[in-house]
């Protein structure tokens, strides 16, 4: 660390604080957790603590008596064992989860003695091929939610199924003269076949009914520019394989919440994993730097997709629009007039045309849901025009059927009800009453309505709370079903448990509404697809088919059709849309968590911070520290450069934020919020996330009836559902305290994400391995660095990638000869640590035994954050909070950190120009958002062998296994955190009160049993998924005179067969987990590139887990400065 | 000035200069053999059980074996334990309206099930698995004691760390043939056939033991012994 004095700009900043260098934050970086860690979180007397002892000795003695080392239990086994579990041993199911829009993502569940616990990807699925995202990782949280609707209620009384079927019954009976004119039907957008079957059945009976499919993010306007464009709705799907240049009109496709996230994350880092082959290495994982294919990024956020493009232009939600235009006629587009368009918005247009032209069919523009028509229009008029149509984008058969407008259906439903038009109102698992544009007046409206209202869902929300009737509905898990995948194809959902507080699925209800009894709610299902089976299949035997489409998850040949279409007609294209007065516009956007609202409840997804602004509890609106300015949202001092000041607003250390909070006002609507300032936001905007802010959402998402964050659907109207112009903002100098884990692990300036563009990899491929810090000693660090050619030199050994000339240890040591005279002491293994490698059979273990080992791929991290929540599913690890967040007290084992750099303007590295910069300078660098690069890093416990945290436990709860895990002995902990003290890593948690719930009967539901659940006063960091290991080497180790014999003689685990729970989770493949001992394991592989490095590993900590640096294949004719590597 | 002690007081600070240390050091031993005795750990105590279920009955006299009930112990962490089904499939034809089995029968009537006592309680932070005990060439025996030999099941070793880890530091002195696994009274010196059809010649544990740890590779105490072997 700098002497005080001599403040050092760091190159990497997690936050504004860390990169102005005030005081306030190196004050918080000398401590490890926050100065009021160890506090009571209430004032206790000294009577009252006195109190407490004279418990805590009875409880000792008379309450316990027994001294036995565990206590006496109960076992319950079953009075008929269901045939093929087999107790401890999971069974996994194949199922599926229909999220946003109703499209599936195919999902296969582990179901440990009936409850599922824990959902993976299904491999088969071709909107998953393995992959997950944040909400399906979470879904199984909701399941077991205590706050799940757990009855029929008849105005909030407790009443029947049966009750409520015949009043709904009783009203559609009434309606039956008048064939339905009077009911209106409101689900979410479904693409279930079952379903749609289902409510054909009931609309034929009701001809006039109207069923509207609605949530408040449908994509209304792509719809409405398709149906400019050809007449019909159609189905984009994109395939990124093919597409070497990408532009993303605002289009957010790497983050869950855009249908097919998780397919399309992994096409496109398919193209992204450089892999440079050194001699004998094969580079299956990966591609040679010259296929990389380019992302151009236009948006107003910072966005996952902004975050890991090459290119990144922040531009306001009106500037898009005249970019996608300008850009349109540049690319020949015909029919299309433009304003020029200046600054680096031109450069841009100029760039971005030539490339896309270039690259022809292999091109691609995709534009974002929050898009208008225009650019939708534009988007697909580019594609054709660049000839990508089947090739990077093809247009099937819509997924839903008959789709519409969302929201201009619920306006005419609005219109109706207000009309007394309605007489039966039935809401399937829509939250209207919520997440209506605030100009419908859906509430008001609905608590008006004086026909019978009846709502079906999971919970009794803001809409079920209004209505006469709520049927309280069956989780996804909980009932058989079908959902469409983003290509059509068709997944069956099969339920992993009976449902859990009772309820039933839609297909469920709006059967038993047509008249007819269910039975079993299987038989719906199969009697969709026996039809199908006989229309289409006409195979020998509907069982057996049936039954594999069961297993597999997926039913075979049932991807859309291709739609047929025409050339895109631009007679439509409607004009630039002047945003109202100019001023500072607005946008909302889908919550990188909560989506729109509907996961509110789920402690998991409100916990995990959001990818890029790292807030966790809340959302605020969001804006550029240009605008903060202009707008005076922030303390004196800060633009000045006096760095006396505190910068509390700014910096998130320790998980605390302070927000300010401002009054906004859009056409006369009003909005309290706090503002956070996030580097290379677009100027002139403000960015709202929707959904938070539920009044009923439940005991997490709405403690104590507020809800969490501001509900920013109070600004949101039916002409501006994604932007609007002339937004007014007033300070109210109140402050609001965001929890905010951006600074909260901060290393010292030591720029941990090490990242370089394709040509500075090209002309030294080594970039990622010499430390700012310690010039020279390529070698030493290289050797301290586990699965290294180096490393495997020091231990004697042969490395099956080392030979060859262009061999990294070779040229490295060549290129850094000079350097070796500025020798690091700091380099020399040190002495004190104990003497790892153990001894197996009388050699070290490094040598003879397995060496677990995890490599993290900085090209292929998207800051997705779904292997936080699989992380926290699998290794039971508690929600403890917002307040405790802001403690610096969260939990997770594994955490994105997210790194701002501004590479110079100048000649020089990728860093500020001029390390003497100060105050004003850097706060000017600060607002340059369109030079501002996000980084990723996703960083857990590394697993060093020579672990620092060991040395220092008084109890020896903290050490070395024969294979290298650093484990974890939660029994013998004593809470004394010098361990976490002690981590250079910052990636030791530590249970400062009972955070695992251990009240809850449901909630115990959802552990998994392989892990402890821990308890207060214990540390716990990343296992690499201990269980999972221990599990696969029993199998090994018990099939020993069947299986292969490894390089040492053991029964050898295959290079793959354990899989943790981050890597299984991660949509793109970002993780590697392995044997490094094993020379066939993809691990080692990725541990002999040459842009393989250890984080920190000139600490002499040996991290088992190695980061590759990130490749930016950025357009030389755009980079700015930036050459010599980073 | 008088003396303080009397002189009678030597004796008694000459006792406590012996005695004290040898107290300290008999409390020491008394407290550590109190934490291993059998009321501590629990060993030995028989505990009571909803139907009483004789194993020395079903093993000794019926010649059950343990896999009839046990059904997972060679694939699962958990050796299974026997639903009330399997009771019923042989006391639906014997034993038919006995007293004693009165619950096992209501309970398959309502679909209610049984409650038992756990014996061999093992604390939570610690992962046993049955399954590669067994196929390694550890017997039921090793750890259950004589099992056929008891009517109403107890613990027969004290469940304590130090005792799991003087296996984990020297498996030999515990291994068996695979095929003797479910034998309860099979000794080294009896000799068997293995499995795998090789004929294990008769010798003292630790000699069959050492080669069974190397047939069966076994790993070593160095790895055995590490803490995430058991604790996760």
């Amino acid at each position: 660390m700098p002497a005080d004095n001599t403040p050092a700009a760091p190159d990497q900043w997690q936050s504004v604080d860390q990169w102005m260098d005030s005081p306030a934050f190196r004050d918080l970086m000398r401590d490890e957790f926050p100065a009021d860690a160890a506090e009571w979180l209430d004032p206790v007397s000294r009577r009252t603590a006195l109190g407490l002892m004279g418990a805590s000795v009875a409880l000792a003695t008379g309450c316990n008596p027994s001294l036995k080392p565990a206590s006496a239990r109960k076992v319950v086994p079953y009075v008929r064992q269901p045939s093929g579990l087999l107790p401890g041993v999971p069974l996994f199911f194949a199922t599926a989860m229909p999220q946003a829009g109703g499209v599936g993502l195919g999902l296969v569940a582990k179901s440990t003695e009936g409850r599922p616990i824990k959902l993976e990807g299904n491999p088969s699925h071709p909107s998953s091929l393995g992959g997950t995202n944040i909400f399906a990782q979470a879904a199984v949280l909701d399941l077991y939610d205590v706050d799940r609707s757990a009855s029929v209620l008849r105005r909030g009384e407790p009443s029947t199924y049966d009750n409520a079927i015949k009043a709904i019954r009783d009203a559609l009976d009434a309606q039956k003269g008048k064939q339905g004119e009077g009911v209106r039907i409101v689900t979410e957008p479904t693409t279930s076949p079952t379903l749609t079957r289902v409510m054909g059945d009931l609309l034929k009976q009701y001809p006039k009914a109207k069923w509207l499919q609605y949530e408040p993010l449908a994509g209304d306007d792509r719809l409405a520019a398709q149906v400019a464009a050809f007449g019909k709705p159609v189905n984009p799907v994109y395939d990124f394989t093919k597409a070497d240049v990408v532009l993303s009109l605002d289009c957010d496709f790497l983050a869950a919440g855009t249908p097919a996230d998780v397919r399309y994350a992994r096409d496109f880092i398919s193209r992204r994993k450089v892999r440079s082959v050194t001699a004998g290495l094969d580079a299956k994982d990966g591609i040679k730097p010259e296929a990389m294919s380019r992302l151009y990024a236009v948006e107003s956020m910072v966005t996952c997709t902004g975050a890991t493009a090459d290119h990144r232009l922040p531009l306001k939600p009106s500037d898009i629009d005249a970019f996608a235009r300008a850009l349109a006629l540049r690319v020949g587009v015909a029919g299309t007039a433009a304003q020029p368009i200046t600054g680096m918005g031109a450069t841009w247009v100029d760039q971005v045309a030539a490339e896309l032209t270039k690259a022809g069919k292999a091109a691609l523009v995709v534009a974002g849901d929050t898009q208008p028509v225009a650019v939708h229009l534009l988007a697909m008029a580019i594609n054709e025009k660049l000839g990508a149509v089947g090739q990077t984008v093809a247009y099937t058969e819509p997924l839903q059927p008959n789709p519409a407008g969302a929201v201009g259906g619920l306006q005419a439903l609005v219109a109706d009800l207000k009309a007394g038009k309605v007489d039966l109102l039935y809401m399937g698992g829509v939250n209207p009453a919520y997440d209506a544009p605030a100009d419908l007046e859906f509430k008001a409206t609905l608590a008006a309505f004086k026909g019978l209202s009846v709502h079906h869902g999971l919970y009794v929300d803001e809409t079920g709370v209004l209505c006469n009737w709520h049927i309280n509905a069956a989780h996804f898990l909980e009932a058989w079903g079908d959902v469409r995948g983003h290509d059509g194809t068709v997944a069956l959902q099969q339920p992993l448990i009976a449902p859990v507080y009772g309820g039933k699925s839609p297909a469920e209800v709006f059967t038993t509404l047509t008249g007819q009894t269910v039975g079993d709610p299987l038989d719906l299902v199969k009697a969709t697809w026996k039809a199908h089976f006989e229309a289409e299949v006409k195979g020998p035997e509907f069982e057996v088919w049936w039954n594999t489409a069961v297993r597999e998850g997926v039913v075979e040949k049932t991807a859309a059709k291709p739609a047929g279409v025409g050339a895109v007609k631009l007679d439509e294209l409607p004009k630039l849309a002047a945003m109202t007065s100019g001023g500072i516009e607005v946008q909302f956007r889908a919550d990188p968590s909560l989506y729109d609202g509907r996961y509110a409840n789920n402690g998991w997804l409100q916990e995990v911070p959001k990818p890029v602004s790292k807030i966790a509890w809340d959302n605020a609106a969001l804006l550029s520290a240009n605008t903060a300015q202009k707008l005076g949202l922030y303390e004196t001092g800060w633009f000045t450069g006096d760095t006396g000041n505190t910068y509390g607003w700014s910096g998130g250390e320790h998980g605390r934020t302070n927000g300010q909070m401002a009054e906004f006002t859009l056409n006369g609507r009003k909005l309290m919020a706090a503002v956070f300032i996030l580097p290379g936001h677009a100027d002139d905007a403000v960015t709202f996330y929707v959904g938070h802010g539920r009044d009923r959402a439940g005991k997490v998402g709405s403690p104590s009836g507020v809800g969490t964050g501001f509900n920013t659907y109070k600004l949101r109207t039916t002409d501006g559902l994604w932007a609007a112009g002339g937004l007014d903002i007033k300070p109210t100098g109140d402050v609001y305290l965001l929890a905010c884990t951006q600074g909260q692990y901060a290393m010292e300036g030591r720029r941990p994400a090490r990242s370089a563009t394709r040509e500075q990899f090209a002309a030294k491929e080594h970039f990622a391995q010499v430390p700012a810090a310690t010039p020279g000693e390529y070698k030493e660090i290289r050797e301290l660095t586990p699965g290294t050619p180096e490393d495997f030199k020091r231990l004697g050994k042969k490395h099956p990638f080392a030979g060859g000339g262009h061999d990294g240890h070779d040229h490295a040591t060549d290129e850094h000869h000079d350097d070796h005279e500025v020798h690091d002491k700091r380099l020399i293994p040190l002495s004190l640590y104990p003497e790892y490698p153990q001894k197996v059979k009388g050699e070290e273990a490094t040598k003879t035994y397995r060496r677990w080992g995890m490599g993290i791929d900085l090209n292929a991290c998207t800051g997705c954050s779904v292997c936080v929540v699989a992380c926290v599913a699998e290794n039971n690890i508690p929600v403890v909070g917002k307040e405790q967040v802001t403690k610096g007290r969260a939990m997770h084992w594994l955490r994105i950190d997210r790194y701002f750099s501004i590479p110079g303007a100048d000649e020089g590295d990728d860093q500020l120009g001029d390390k003497s910069v100060r105050g004003r300078n850097r706060a000017e660098q600060a607002k340059r958002s369109a030079d501002i690069r996000v980084h990723f890093q996703p960083v857990m416990c590394v697993h060093c062998e020579k672990a620092p945290c060991e040395v220092v436990c008084p109890v020896g709860a903290t050490l070395h296994d024969a294979d290298g895990i650093n484990a974890m002995v939660y029994n013998r902990c004593v809470g004394t955190r010098y361990c976490s003290n002690n981590c250079p890593y910052k990636v030791r948690r530590f249970n400062f009160i009972q955070y695992a719930d251990y009240a809850t009967p449901a909630r115990k539901l959802v552990n998994n049993p392989e892990v402890t659940v821990r308890t207060r006063g214990v540390m716990e960091k990343c296992t690499y998924c201990i269980q999972r290991i221990r599990n696969a080497e029993m199998q090994a180790e018990r099939e020993h005179a069947t299986r292969p014999k490894d390089d040492v003689g053991r029964p050898k685990i295959f290079d793959g067969e354990i899989v943790t729970a981050c890597q299984q989770a991660c949509p793109t493949g970002a993780i590697a987990f392995g044997d490094i001992n094993d020379r066939t394991s993809k691990v080692l592989r990725w541990k002999a590139e040459p842009t393989a490095y250890g984080l920190l590993a000139e600490l002499n900590t040996m991290p088992r887990t190695t980061h590759v640096a990130q490749v930016r294949n950025e357009n030389p004719a755009m980079s700015r400065g930036n050459k010599g590597g980073a | 000035m008088p003396q303080v002690f009397p002189k009678s007081m030597n004796v008694l600070a000459r006792l406590l200069i012996f005695g004290l240390p040898l107290g300290a050091a008999g409390g020491a031993v008394a407290g550590t053999a109190f934490y291993r005795s059998d009321y501590t750990t629990g060993a030995r105590e028989v505990w009571d059980q909803p139907v009483k279920f004789s194993h020395k009955h079903h093993v000794a006299q019926l010649g059950i074996g343990c896999q009839y009930c046990h059904t997972s112990v060679e694939v699962s962490a958990n050796a299974g334990f026997p639903p009330t089904q399997t009771c019923m499939n042989c006391h639906q034809q014997m034993w038919v309206g006995a007293d004693a089995l009165a619950p096992i029968r209501e309970g398959y009537k309502k679909d209610e099930p049984m409650a038992w006592n756990k014996v061999h309680n093992v604390p939570h932070y610690t992962y046993f698995n049955h399954s590669i005990h067994v196929g390694k060439g550890v017997g039921c025996y090793s750890c259950h004691g004589q099992v056929d030999e008891m009517n109403l099941l107890y613990q027969t070793k004290t469940l304590l760390m130090e005792w799991c880890l003087n296996c984990h530091r020297n498996p030999e002195l515990n291994l068996r043939p695979r095929s003797e696994i479910y034998n309860l009274r099979w000794k080294a010196e009896d000799g068997s056939v293995d499995t795998d059809g090789e004929t294990i010649e008769p010798g003292s544990q630790a000699e069959v033991g050492r080669k069974l740890k190397e047939k069966y590779q076994v790993r070593g105490s160095q790895v055995l012994t590490n803490c995430s072997m058991c604790h996760r």
